[in-house]
């Protein structure tokens, strides 16, 4: 009702005719009728945007805010997940490398232990064969030098007795009799 | 029964026998001259023992051999021993009984090898040295040994007392040896 009669008295105005020419600052200035209804208009939109719009844009605008804020706030979360992850990463890296230097120097330690110990197994065996073939030839030497003597003696022996056998006469055998008579003289029970 | 009382059995019934014919030294003698002859021979020793071998034909054995030489006692006494299975233990019984005869007549058995037969005044002397070096009155059993080369050893029990050629070339032989 109030918009019909303000539309009313904005064609009033409007269809008054005029009584005179326009001319200097008329022809720039509106008329006065036109200003107040322009004012008029003007006020009605401004009183209806500042009711009914102003909130809803309000709302919207701290809608859109809170939601850059909750995307601001995500973000800054994930950026601190990220940080954390890369900093987890960069540990387990680093735990890695440390990890891998630690096998690489636990490899190098038995590769050189197995070396070491292959040397001195190496060079154990080698002295143990190189003693027992001294011993070998030692007890090789001292058998040949037993069977020379056993053959040595053998073969004194056996001309000893064919030589004593040869010289087993009757007066020799006499002889021997009398000297065992004689040695028996010299034992006493 | 064991060894050592079957051999004392056989030697006392030997002796008794020896003694009731009054042959007591001369089988004993004897006998104790075909133990060493059994021990040195092994065609003799395996003839006597070899259990496949008929009795008769061992007696046969004995009778060549000993036949003519030695008295028929002391032929039917080796026979005896031999007919019973016993030969292998002709040398033991042979020096029991030469042990038990010397000892019923307070004396000691010495058995003495030599190379070659000795004569009775050499054996006298013998048997002089040995009672002397003994402290016993000794009995000497002459053993003809060529084993011996030459010298004389004399066992008297455990004692042995060897003088002979072959046993100091033995020690000659051990004395290399070692060396």
């Amino acid at each position: 009702m109030m918009l019909n009669m303000l539309a009313r008295i904005l064609f009033q105005v409007v269809e008054e005719p005029h009584t005179e020419e326009p001319s200097g600052a008329d022809l720039v200035l509106p008329e006065i009728n036109e200003l107040i209804a322009g004012v008029i208009a003007f006020s009605i939109v401004l009183v209806v945007v500042w009711v009914w719009a102003r909130p809803a844009i309000a709302r919207t605008l701290a809608a859109r805010q809170d939601a850059i804020i909750g995307q601001l706030k995500a973000a800054e979360t994930t950026k601190i997940e990220a940080e954390s992850l890369l900093t987890d990463y960069k540990k387990q890296v680093a735990g890695a490398r440390d990890e891998a230097n630690k096998i690489v120097e636990d490899a190098r330690k038995n590769a050189e232990s197995l070396r070491a110990e292959t040397v001195e197994r190496t060079n154990t065996e080698a002295a143990d064969i190189v003693r027992k073939a001294r011993e070998e030839a030692a007890a090789e030497k001292d058998r040949a030098a037993a069977a020379i003597r056993a053959e040595v003696a053998a073969l004194s022996l056996a001309v000893a007795e064919k030589a004593v056998v040869g010289a087993m006469d009757a007066k020799a055998q006499q002889k021997l009799v009398e000297q065992y008579i004689a040695e028996l003289g010299g034992l006493r029970p | 029964m064991a060894t050592a009382d079957r051999i004392d059995g056989y030697a006392a019934a030997i002796l008794e026998v020896a003694r009731a014919e009054e042959q007591l030294e001369r089988v004993g003698d004897e006998l104790f001259r075909i133990a060493r002859a059994f021990e040195a021979s092994n065609p003799l020793r395996e003839a006597l023992t070899d259990p496949r071998l008929p009795v008769e034909r061992k007696k046969g054995v004995l009778d060549d051999l000993l036949g003519g030489k030695t008295s028929p006692l002391t032929v039917n006494l080796v026979g005896f021993v031999v007919s019973a299975g016993r030969a292998s233990d002709l040398p033991a019984i042979a020096d029991r009984v030469a042990a038990r005869a010397a000892s019923a007549r307070d004396k000691a058995v010495a058995e003495v090898r030599t190379a070659v037969d000795l004569d009775a005044a050499t054996i006298a002397r013998l048997t002089a040295a040995l009672n002397l070096a003994t402290g016993r009155d000794v009995e000497v059993k002459i053993v003809v040994d060529p084993a011996v080369i030459g010298g004389v050893v004399a066992r008297v029990g455990d004692l042995v007392i060897d003088g002979t050629v072959s046993h100091r070339l033995q020690q000659l032989r051990e004395t290399l040896n070692q060396r």
